[in-house]
């Protein structure tokens, strides 16, 4: 992790020259720029203009709340932060400058209870419908509940909801749809996830980063690697620690590990969502071989434990890799490639759940959904942190943005990953941990996980114990394009089938 | 099924099936108690229907558990099936730290299960590990729901769910009461 | 179809076959720690218990009760404490009575306390 390179873009220049009364500062690795609160709108308006992806939003704080803006400048290699610090309990509303804002906007009025001066209404997305006053929150309760997410029962004359949920079917996460239907097509779709809510920001409150570490993992078991990344990159960001090379390239398999599991485990759920039981065998073989390789490199079938703050905790073993790791993606190609000569597994997946490049643009999509649709962002190429410096990873992508993109993107990303896991091995991939002083600071980090880019962001106070944890798992950010791509002509089958190829969990939306 | 189906008397005498309890002959509570685990591995024994219930997990137990439906472990070759309807099922498989918002999802889906029928806590947050209790969660899927069986792990693999399945409904002898987990110095001796 | 039914075959059999014998693949999964009575005192047992983040283990007098049922095998009273503690291998842990999974290790008695 570098130093801060100050005023190095020319975003930045040009954001400095718009609005008045910003300095400027580093938090760890990322640029900051604190504004008065009343220059927001003006800052956000250049940003998104300059071309800026709007990555979080989030408030910290109290008496004043303190708004950050994450803003990844995905040409210019960096995150710029902005800051305004918001007195009162109203602040400029962004979510109409950029719409990927609404959901945190809603989020912060739920925890801090200051809202968008827009009048907008604003839903219930995190907390319970039971929370009361005493229930815990980072902030004060808001002043009015949110409203209930709902749609009218019928529509137009023609259309009828549907509630489908929380308890689904086997072996999948609770969700409740909302599914607005006219007997067919989907109208409309909205979803609630607070079902599974633990408070798990709340929890990592006054706990050191080596503590927090273990729920961290926990956010989203199917990205432990990568969500843990994320946050022991922010700890180091804020604690000015640098991880050893070789751990840093431990971390690198393990997560390419998790990547072709995941992948494995996306088409088994496509090929169970399409009826095709003989292609979810193929691809369940492939996932379990892959699972079990996991237990024998790092002792995880699921690679908990591996990352943490200052390094890693275990080394890889490279013979295990060496003699696993081809035949397991192999079993996996070739399953990837039967399928893709599986007529009436194409015809399910082609033109279903078509999410456009400008919609994943407006809405901040990450990860294969938004590569799939034509977005070149992959946080390891744009925002490389060690070792991909070195280990740079080609980018897959694909224009039409249905399932078929989605699926051909995910096979051309697990191939990239057994390329990187070989090459880091032979760059030298072992263990080491540098210890993590007790003092105050804050850091951003973030991680390609394998549904996309993980944001962390870590306050901690003099004793090195956090004070604000913010974790923004890639789900976050794509379910909120999941009923986009439901709308669009979409009919009441095709709903699995989008949502294995979105591959998402609830855990990390609901943290 | 009827009581005199030879096939299902052999149950009995399967190797699988644990030994009586040791010690004097039993009294008429524990006759009792073995007819009535006698019936449940007549009734259960064979063919045997699964729903889970996910309440707050980290998606990995989901995941291993839709693995036990794979060829690695093909739980249907032992008799057990998914269903994803409460009225069809016999036993409910519940995860995570059973978040509070969840309580009238679970206790209807409880409820919807005709009895008899079996739970199991499936994972360490289920068991009260990971999550303290507070506003959030329960921290343990007991608060809410009677638990028969306990499978510790995290995520617990698809072979100890198999086994925790197979000592559910009897087939198997539960092993971890007889552990002590404290390492032998005889067996360190001889490491 | 016939693509798939080929593949199938050649494929062969893949699944374990668990519970009449025993499969390889458990030697590689995390296990619960087993303790050495032999290396615990009160000072070492409060060490375990304070990395423990899962609460599975607490201190009674001269007893460490560790709950099975709770821990993750995550292994960081085996690093906070090396030869304290070393993974069990059990996996198959499943339990009828949660009674079943608390297990009170006993400490050593230290001498002059």
């Amino acid at each position: 992790m570098t130093a801060v390179r100050p005023g190095a873009s020319g975003t930045l220049a040009g954001l400095l020259g718009a609005v008045s009364g910003a300095s400027l500062s580093g938090i760890g690795n990322a640029v900051a720029v604190r504004l008065p609160a009343a220059e927001l709108e003006r800052a956000a308006h250049h940003l998104t203009g300059a071309g800026a992806r709007l990555a979080d939003l989030f408030a910290a704080g109290q008496d004043p709340v303190d708004l950050h803006l994450i803003w990844a400048l995905d040409g210019e290699d960096h995150y710029l932060i902005t800051q305004a610090e918001v007195t009162g309990d109203q602040y400029p509303p962004l979510s109409d400058i950029a719409p990927a804002a609404f959901a945190e906007e809603c989020e912060i009025y739920e925890q801090f209870g200051i809202r968008p001066a827009s009048g907008k209404p604003l839903n219930r997305v995190m907390l319970p419908p039971h929370a009361g006053p005493d229930f815990p929150r980072l902030g004060r309760q808001p002043p009015v509940p949110p409203a209930d997410l709902h749609a009218p029962h019928t529509v137009g004359g023609h259309a009828f909801e549907f509630p489908f949920g929380p308890v689904r079917q086997v072996g999948v996460e609770s969700l409740y749809y909302g599914l607005v239907t006219s007997g067919e097509e989907i109208v409309d779709l909205y979803m609630f996830t607070w079902h599974k809510h633990r408070g798990l920001e709340w929890r990592l409150r006054g706990r050191t980063p080596r503590e927090a570490s273990f729920h961290v993992e926990r956010t989203e078991g199917l990205s432990a690697v990568g969500v843990g990344w994320a946050f022991a990159a922010a700890v180091e960001a804020a604690l000015d620690v640098t991880a050893p090379a070789q751990a840093q390239r431990t971390r690198a398999v393990a997560l390419e590990l998790e990547r072709l599991y995941n992948h494995a485990a996306a088409t088994a759920a496509l090929c169970q969502a399409t009826g095709l039981s003989i292609g979810q065998a193929a691809a369940e073989i492939a996932l379990e071989r892959l699972l079990r390789l996991n237990a024998a490199v790092f002792g995880h079938r699921y690679l908990f434990g591996v990352v943490q703050p200052g390094g890693v905790r275990r080394a890889p073993d490279a013979d295990a890799v060496r003699g696993g790791l081809h035949g397991a993606h192999g079993e996996l190609r070739r399953a990837a490639d039967a399928l893709a000569s599986t007529n009436s597994f194409l015809d399910r997946l082609e033109a279903a759940g078509i999410v456009t490049g400008e919609q994943a643009r407006r809405l901040g999509l990450v990860g294969p959904v938004a590569r799939a649709s034509g977005q070149r962002i992959d946080s390891r190429a744009d925002h490389p942190a060690p070792p991909y410096v070195e280990h740079r990873p080609a980018v897959a992508t694909r224009d039409r943005g249905d399932v078929l993109a989605r699926f051909q993107v995910m096979h051309e990303e697990a191939a990239e990953s057994v390329r990187l896991i070989d090459d880091l091995l032979e760059a030298g991939a072992g263990d080491g941990t540098q210890e993590l002083p007790a003092a105050a600071g804050s850091g951003l980090g973030w991680a390609e996980t394998p549904r996309g880019e993980a944001l962390v962001f870590v306050g901690l106070d003099q004793d090195g114990r956090i004070t604000r944890a913010r974790l923004r798992p890639a789900s976050v950010r794509n379910w909120r394009g999941f009923d986009d791509a439901c709308r669009s002509q979409n009919v009441f089958t095709d709903v699995p089938i989008i949502e294995a190829s979105f591959w998402l969990t609830v855990a990390g939306t609901a943290r | 099924m009827t009581d005199g189906d030879p096939a299902l008397s052999s149950q009995q005498d399967q190797p699988g099936v644990p030994p009586p309890a040791s010690g004097s002959e039993p009294g008429p509570e524990l006759a009792a108690g073995r007819q009535l685990s006698e019936r449940i591995a007549r009734q259960f024994g064979r063919s045997l229907h699964i729903r889970t219930l996910d309440t707050g997990s980290c998606a990995a137990c989901e995941q291993e558990i839709r693995l036990l439906a794979a060829p690695h472990y093909d739980l249907n070759r032992l008799g057990f099936f998914f269903t994803p309807a409460p009225r069809h099922a016999d036993l409910l498989m519940v995860t995570g730290p059973m978040v509070r918002a969840f309580d009238v999802a679970a206790r209807k889906t409880y409820e919807a299960m005709p009895g008899p029928k079996i739970v199991v806590a499936t994972g360490a947050c289920a068991l009260g590990g990971v999550y303290q209790p507070d506003a959030f969660v329960h921290g343990s899927v007991a608060e809410i729901l009677p638990v028969d069986v306990w499978i510790p792990g995290c995520p617990p693999s698809p072979l100890a769910l198999l086994q925790g399945l197979l000592v559910a409904v009897d087939r198997l002898a539960e092993k971890v009461g007889g552990l002590s987990f404290a390492a032998d110095e005889t067996q360190e001796a001889a490491q | 179809m016939a693509l798939w039914f080929l593949r199938g075959l050649r494929r062969g059999v893949v699944t374990t076959g668990y519970p009449a014998r025993s499969d390889d693949s458990a030697a590689r999964l995390p296990t619960p720690p087993a303790f050495r009575p032999a290396a615990l005192d009160r000072s070492t047992a409060d060490r375990l218990v304070a990395v423990c983040p899962s609460l599975a283990l607490r201190r009674e007098a001269d007893v460490l009760v560790f709950d099975v049922g709770a821990c993750t095998a995550c292994g960081r009273c085996q690093d906070a404490v090396p030869g304290a503690a070393a993974p069990s291998g059990e996996f198959e842990l499943a339990a009828t009575s949660r009674a079943h999974l608390v297990k009170r290790i006993p400490l050593l008695r230290e001498a002059g306390t």
